[in-house]
């Protein structure tokens, strides 16, 4: 019989497949097949051996005897359908018993490994536990059906302004969305029933929000297409926490009369709890979008859309690349378009400005990851030791189980399974304790906000258990796996011929000096970093201002589309001026100790041509009466007046730290410098220098660093507008007054809560106080587990050393002597780590850190040192209990025992 | 009874591929009629039988399905595929080839040199 060329090729795999198919998935009954047809085996031939005269019983042992070990058999049959390596590698319960068993039976070693695993797996699931948060759909929208259309500028690697003509045409055209809604968020000064104006977080929002939104309110109303009627009634929906906090959950809230801006609005309708789309909004607003606005034109939107039947994003991302708004007579409009790239996006990522493949998409995500897997590699060292310690006590064990024929490959995966249930259990406690902690954290408050965007949540999701397991296996894997390789094979067979058969090899030789090093490193960066963050109190002083003495304001207009702001500004900075007790009134779109936008500079060489360098600079757009009102005197040069505002000469002023780091300590005045180009925006014209200020709270890491440029401008232009005010002691006390004044004055303008300067933190300053608390946090992770590694290394040393120490205390060994024998190698490789860490700790710290004002090159040399005190301390502590157990050691016992 | 011969290696598979090829048979009855049609010449140890059946099964070469036994007993009966027909044939085939060479070159005598 012969089929087509190949078919037996075919009809042989496809029968192996099968075959294994049986032998996994129904391993029990094929189980019981094996043994029912040897048994009938044996039958038949005790029966064929009774009747050639054999008595039943003699029979039936001959007939055992010549079928031979059945169990070997079925061993053997298992193995030649290819599966040994399928059932060596099964883990079974009664590994998972074993597992528990060697859990009980070496506390501390295991309560070590489940806490070093315990960190180092939250730590290595953070990055991409943050990347899906960031991208998960919004409250109530399980299937994400509801995504946001913006532009993204890749030159500048930032999302670009979409309008109302392109949200317009976009809901004209787009067929793979069922509806667009478009929104713009901003503060609005409210005031309720008891006449007090509050500003608020509000949001303009189109007629279907809501609808795509899928969201109802729980009170009253939503927005009705009649609302966005121009001359129609002013309306608002509140949120559940207003109506909570200031309508004492009024149940006839619906129907009262607030003033919202400057219009007196009724509100209409509560939205439900925990609701404040897009981030932190507490009121809606009807949005009266510009039908006249011109192709290309309009007010600037954000746009969210839900998905239509049927359409993935995939689709509506083609759809929306085909269809292209059009374009305004503009030139710049079909320039600007070129550049941008429409894009289909979760919410999350239009918001924080992330590209379309979100954190994914950035390589400082992947450096993070990398980073967070080091850490969680370390702890997979240590835990290997561990393993590798606790795997070293049994060794009877092992040789015994070697001899009855268990594989090396089945004690791997035994232990495989041991590790396993060990990083399990602490995935599950790392897991639970970072949910636990996510929950009773103000994360808002750490980053500065006063609330956490709605949509954001950290909590644990089914899909961080998934990658936390993914994660414990691997951890196991490296943990359990490579000590276990080490420790079976040819080591049981020298055990059993009377060696000892464990020693510590040079990789965990490495390993421990590693460890230390690291942590000395890691010791030492972060008791900088606190200090730093201590010092950085008194940063205000060594800014050269009286920080206490000053009341700072933020104001910026409450509406978008208001024209008039730039005359409220004047006005009102000459009444805060006029206002007796203020000494002075200083302008800027950011504050010293504040954080100022950073841009790109080039500075002219010696013949006034580009040097093509770039670097980013912190810039201020300041107010002529800037440093006067900070009661500032120009260091060099002359401060800025008012022609500095009119004339073709573009003049700006540079701090002392800028002279040192751009200039090179070169003559300031008359050199220039320009603001790079970036993205399509052109370079600007020249600018010169015309004076010199101290650094002003530039950095708060380090002021000397801090270099800064003041760009001169009209009071109009400064968005957001930031107004010092030189009060004198307790600079609160002027808050109401100002409001005052504000409110008389600037109506238009929203003003944010009056703060003395002194709380003004800069972005840095967060990052340095995540920083210090995150690395304090590894440092002490690290220090653990190096010590938790050392503590393994030298029980076990003296575990198999007991006989030599033995004989060496019995042939009158002092016990210092005994010590030192045990100590040496372990003292070695601490002070190499050291030695090799204290380098490492001091280039880190200068170089994050450096030498400052704040921070001198004492204070670093006392971090350093003090971080190589503390390891060594902690070092020389987990090595004392091993050293006890050395000096309790007796001679006539340590020999009978390993006799 | 012929003198009893050593399989050697690799054989055995061939043996029972014959045995199963003569009809429908069990574990135990291919062992008594690898016996029978060696005349005894070729005893099979009953230990190495059942994981060589098991391995030709797995390749597709035989299949096997339950019956009963001529003494009532559930028994699992093995029967050769349209595959196992085919490698069985190669297999003699190839077996057969080689046993002539080996005869052909054991027999020669000094004057065919």
């Amino acid at each position: 019989m012969s089929g087509p060329p190949g078919w037996a090729a075919v009809a042989g795999a496809l029968a192996r497949l099968r075959s294994w198919y049986r032998s996994i998935v129904h391993r029990d009954a094929t189980e019981r097949a094996i043994r029912e047809e040897f048994e009938q085996h044996i039958a038949l031939h005790t029966e064929r051996l009774v009747r050639e005269g054999l008595a039943p019983d003699a029979a039936a042992r001959q007939a055992r005897v010549a079928f031979g070990h059945a169990e070997s058999h079925r061993e053997d049959a298992r193995a030649s359908r290819g599966l040994r390596w399928y059932d060596q590698l099964r883990v079974s319960a009664l590994d998972v018993k074993l597992g528990l068993r060697m859990l009980a039976k070496h506390p501390v070693i295991s309560v070590a490994a489940v806490l070093a695993l315990a960190v180092g797996i939250p730590v290595g699931l953070a990055p991409s536990h943050i990347a899906a948060a960031v991208e998960a759909p919004l409250p109530g929208d399980p299937a994400h059906r509801i995504r946001a259309i913006r532009y993204w500028d890749p030159a500048a690697v930032a999302v670009a302004a979409t309008t109302t003509s392109e949200f317009a045409y976009w809901s004209r055209e787009l067929r793979s969305f069922s509806a667009l809604a478009a929104f713009r968020a901003s503060p609005i000064q409210v005031a309720l029933d008891d006449g007090r104006p509050e500003p608020l977080e509000a949001a303009q929002v189109s007629a279907a929000t809501f609808a795509v939104l899928g969201v109802v309110p729980q009170r009253g109303r939503a927005l009705h297409p009649d609302d966005f009627v121009p001359g129609a009634a002013p309306v608002v929906l509140i949120g559940a926490q207003v109506w909570r906090t200031r309508f004492a959950s009024d149940p006839a809230v619906v129907g009262r009369v607030i003033r919202v801006g400057r219009e007196l609005s009724t509100v209409v309708g509560v939205m439900p709890e925990g609701f404040r789309f897009p981030s932190y909004a507490q009121l809606w607003l009807p949005m009266r979008l510009d039908a006249t606005a011109q192709a290309g034109g309009g007010a600037t939107v954000q746009i969210v859309g839900r998905l239509a039947q049927g359409h993935t994003a995939e689709q509506a991302q083609a759809e929306l690349e085909r269809l292209v708004p059009p374009l305004t007579v503009d030139a710049s409009d079909a320039e600007r378009r070129a550049r941008l790239r429409p894009e289909v996006v979760p919410f999350g990522l239009l918001f924080m400005g992330l590209p379309a493949g979100g954190l994914d998409a950035m390589p400082e995500y992947y450096l993070a990851q990398l980073l967070m897997l080091v850490v969680l590699l370390v702890a997979c060292g240590n835990v290997a030791m561990l393993v590798f310690a606790q795997t070293a006590t049994r060794f009877k064990e092992i040789a015994v189980r070697s001899a009855l024929g268990a594989s090396r490959t089945r004690i791997v995966s035994q232990i495989f399974a041991e590790t396993f249930l060990l990083a399990l259990l602490s995935a599950a406690l790392g897991v639970f304790l970072v949910d636990w902690a996510l929950g009773h954290v103000n994360l808002a408050a750490i980053g500065g906000q006063t609330a956490m965007p709605y949509w954001l949540t950290l909590r644990v999701t089914s899909g961080t258990v998934v990658r936390a397991v993914l994660l414990a296996t691997l951890s196991a894997t490296a943990a359990g796996v490579i000590p276990a390789i080490g420790i079976t094979g040819r080591a049981v067979y020298q055990h059993m011929r009377g060696g000892s058969g464990v020693r510590f090899g040079r990789l965990t030789g490495v390993l421990v000096v590693a460890d230390i090093a690291v942590a000395v490193a890691a010791v030492g960066l972060s008791l900088a970093i606190v200090r730093q963050v201590t010092d950085m109190q008194g940063l205000a002083a060594a800014a050269g201002i009286p920080a206490a003495d000053y009341l700072a304001v933020e104001f910026r207009p409450s509406d978008a589309a208001a024209t008039d702001s730039g005359r409220s500004a004047r006005a009102l900075v000459t009444a805060l001026g006029a206002e007796p007790g203020v000494r002075g009134v200083a302008v800027a779109n950011a504050l010293p100790l504040m954080e100022q936008p950073s841009r790109p500079i080039e500075v002219a060489g010696g013949d006034a041509e580009a040097t093509g360098a770039q670097e980013w600079v912190r810039t201020v757009a300041a107010d002529v009466d800037y440093f006067r009102g900070l009661g500032q005197v120009v260091l060099q040069g002359r401060d800025f007046d008012r022609n500095d505002l009119e004339g073709q000469d573009r003049h700006v002023i540079v701090n002392t730290a800028f002279v040192t780091q751009l200039l090179g300590g070169r003559e300031p005045i008359g050199a220039r410098l320009r603001f790079a180009a970036r993205g399509a925006a052109a370079a600007s014209a020249w600018h010169e220098i015309v004076g010199v200020v101290p650094h002003l709270g530039i950095n708060a890491v380090n002021a000397e660093r801090g270099a800064a440029v003041y760009v001169p401008t009209a009071l109009d232009a400064i968005t957001p507008m930031h107004v010092a005010l030189h009060v004198g002691a307790a600079p609160m006390r002027l808050g109401p007054r100002v409001r005052e004044i504000a409110q008389a004055v600037a109506p238009d303008l929203y003003m944010a809560s009056p703060t003395a300067l002194t709380e003004f933190r800069q972005g840095d300053w967060y990052l340095v106080l995540g920083l210090g608390g995150g690395l304090s946090v590894l440092a002490f992770v690290l220090v653990a587990l190096a010590a938790s590694g050392l503590f393994a290394m030298l029980s076990l040393t003296v575990t198999e050393r007991t006989r030599e120490i033995g004989i060496r205390a019995a042939l009158g060994a002092s016990p210092r002597v005994l010590v030192w024998t045990v100590l040496r190698r372990s003292l070695l490789q601490i002070g190499l780590g050291a030695a090799l860490g204290l380098p490492l700790a001091a280039y880190f710290v200068s170089t994050v850190v450096g030498e400052s004002a704040a921070s001198p090159l004492w204070a670093l040399l006392i971090a350093t040192g003090l971080a190589f005190g503390i390891v060594l301390l902690v070092a020389a502590v987990s090595c004392a209990v091993p050293m006890r157990r050395v000096l309790a050691i007796e001679a006539s016992i340590a020999m009978r025992a390993e006799a | 009874m012929a003198t009893q011969a050593e399989l050697l290696p690799g054989n055995l598979d061939l043996v029972i591929l014959k045995a199963i090829s003569l009809g429908d048979v069990h574990g135990y009855g291919v062992l008594l009629r690898i016996e029978q049609i060696s005349h005894g010449a070729i005893l099979v140890q009953q230990g190495a039988l059942y994981p060589a059946l098991y391995r030709l099964e797995h390749r597709g070469l035989i299949s096997s399905t339950w019956g009963t036994s001529e003494n009532n007993r559930r028994a699992k009966y093995y029967r050769l595929t349209a595959l196992g027909e085919r490698e069985f044939r190669q297999q003699r085939t190839s077996w057969t080839r080689l046993a002539d060479a080996i005869a052909l070159a054991l027999t020669a005598t000094p004057q065919e040199v």
